[in-house]
């Protein structure tokens, strides 16, 4: 039991763990009698604690690590934060679909912002197509066809619905991941600790938007794709084997910025702000709109939003 | 103790396979431990307080520039005498697809300030405040836009942002968005092709 009870221990402990488990490491590179060894297997990380039981200074050394290992892999300086939540701040989505019309430049604004493998390609949006006089009837998801390819769009008779994480505040993801690797935060957003994801995808299985999405291969990103501005919880360049999700630009709203998304939508249908601020973009619409959200009777009570404008 | 005759009488309770057996539940002993280690910890994490400064107002953004080729209206106006009848035009502006309810030329642009436009009450605006036009009509518009809902706004959600005109996203003269090109559809799950070791080609399908 002496393991359980060292967790939260002062901070000299961990230095002195840290300080032996480097020696180790060049022990185990010297025996091997491999320059390399120490370096490919990194032993560090190996040990690394999880995200919310790193003190201070345990994170610092860990975006440390991370920088030095992004940036010789992409050969440019690639910055890694850890910037926490604001207080009196819960975020909350808002999407008109009676706006979208299915162009998807938020689905690519997302891969660039957010370091997602190209090639398998992964999108965490999703753009699902719907036939109007079907779906005026009451929309089931199984419907939607993400995989739409018309020369021009909005396509005569469909409407568009956009899905992405949706950031539930009773998250069934998060309550079946066995290793805790998965969790919400403070300000709602749910987020992944990729050292801890040991890759079961019990939370894609649980999940009813269908907005985890998983590394079956080494991700793909080029140094050219990569974008440097990156959060430890959101955009790092992630390894393979781990679930990955919209963590609504996490990089980006916790500096007060809007998600990428928001950004790249050429009908402004995408709205986005603080859900406790009465006077917040995101607070009028739920005022003034009809709002719905996705499969409510799940009662998952997510924080994004449709409204019709 | 028992003695087995095939091993030359080493007691069974010291053969290989026992310490075999015995390290085998060590080690099992030993993964239930770190599993229960591994489940994550039920505490949200300490993170130190931070507010939020007060936030600026909301910028405008400009109207995207007029046309030299058009603008100023009165380099070609001010020589023309003002026929102020309803009616196709075919001679100059011919190109422009009026599509916005059953509006006509001069009930925005004003016919005396050529450089100029109206309001109903025969206010003269400069082209830059357009949108004060726009929403006489559009008044249930004009508050949703204001609170940010309808139309874009870019920049920071707490902090300096800049909303869009109405102009800066609608054609005045038909302002219904004309349809767009969509970006590149995603891959089906059955198109997915799994990099082959070198030499190999295909070496997964259909994954």
């Amino acid at each position: 039991m002496k393991d359980f009870e060292k967790v939260g221990k002062p901070r000299q402990r961990d230095a002195s763990r840290r300080t032996f488990l480097k020696t180790a490491a060049a022990g185990v590179g010297a025996l091997a009698g491999v320059p390399g060894a120490a370096k490919a297997f990194d032993i560090e990380a190996f040990f690394q604690k999880h995200f919310r039981e790193l003190s201070d200074a345990d994170v610092q050394d860990t975006l440390r690590r991370l920088e030095e290992q992004y940036s010789r892999r992409f050969d440019k300086p690639v910055h890694v934060q850890a910037t926490g939540p604001i207080d009196g701040v819960v975020y909350g989505y808002g999407l008109d679909i009676s706006r979208c019309i299915g162009c998807r430049r938020c689905v690519y604004a997302c891969v660039d912002e957010n370091n997602q493998s190209r090639d398998p390609e992964i999108h965490w949006i999703r753009v699902l197509e719907f036939e109007r006089e079907k779906a005026i009837r009451g929309i089931d998801l199984e419907d939607g066809n993400p995989y739409y390819d018309h020369e021009k769009v909005p396509a005569e008779g469909m409407i568009y619905l956009p899905i992405q994480c949706q950031q539930c505040e009773d998250s069934p993801c998060t309550n079946v991941c066995p290793t805790g690797a998965t969790w919400r935060e403070p300000d709602g957003i749910v987020v992944i600790d990729y050292d801890w994801c040991i890759g079961c995808r019990y939370c894609m299985a649980s999940c009813p938007y269908g907005a985890r999405h998983f590394n079956w291969t080494e991700p793909e990103l080029s140094a050219d794709q990569v974008n440097p501005d990156t959060h430890i919880l959101g955009n790092r360049p992630r390894p393979k084997g781990v679930v990955e999700k919209c963590t609504f630009c996490i990089q980006r709203v916790r500096n007060g910025r809007y998600p990428a998304c928001v950004e790249a939508c050429p009908v402004g249908a995408r709205k986005f702000g603080n859900l406790l601020d009465p006077n917040s973009e995101i607070r009028y619409l739920l005022d003034h709109k009809r709002t719905f959200v996705l499969k409510a009777e799940l009662k998952t009570r997510p924080k994004f939003f449709y409204f019709y404008g | 103790m028992q003695r087995n005759p095939a091993d030359g009488g080493v007691p069974i309770g010291y053969r290989a396979e026992t310490w075999a057996f015995l390290g085998a539940a060590f080690v099992a002993v030993l993964l239930l431990f770190s599993i229960r280690c591994a489940h994550g910890p039920q505490t949200a994490r300490a993170y130190p307080s931070r507010g939020l400064a007060p936030e600026p107002q909301p910028v405008l953004l400009a109207p995207p520039p007029m046309d030299d080729e058009f603008f100023p209206c009165s380099d070609c106006h001010e020589d023309e005498p003002t026929d102020r009848t309803v009616r196709k035009l075919e001679d100059e502006h011919d190109e422009l697809e009026l599509a916005h309810g059953t509006t006509w030329c001069l009930d925005c642009h004003d016919a005396d300030q050529r450089d100029q436009l109206h309001l109903a009450d025969a206010n003269r605006i400069g082209f830059e405040e357009s949108w004060r036009l726009c929403t006489q009509c559009h008044g249930a518009k004009l508050a949703d836009w204001r609170a940010g809902v309808h139309g874009k706004r870019t920049g920071n959600w707490w902090g300096p942002k800049e909303y869009w005109s109405c102009v800066a996203c609608h054609d005045p003269h038909s302002p219904r968005f004309a349809p767009l090109e969509p970006m590149r559809r995603p891959i089906r799950p059955e198109e997915i092709r799994l990099a082959a070791p070198s030499g190999q080609e295909n070496a997964h399908e259909g994954l």
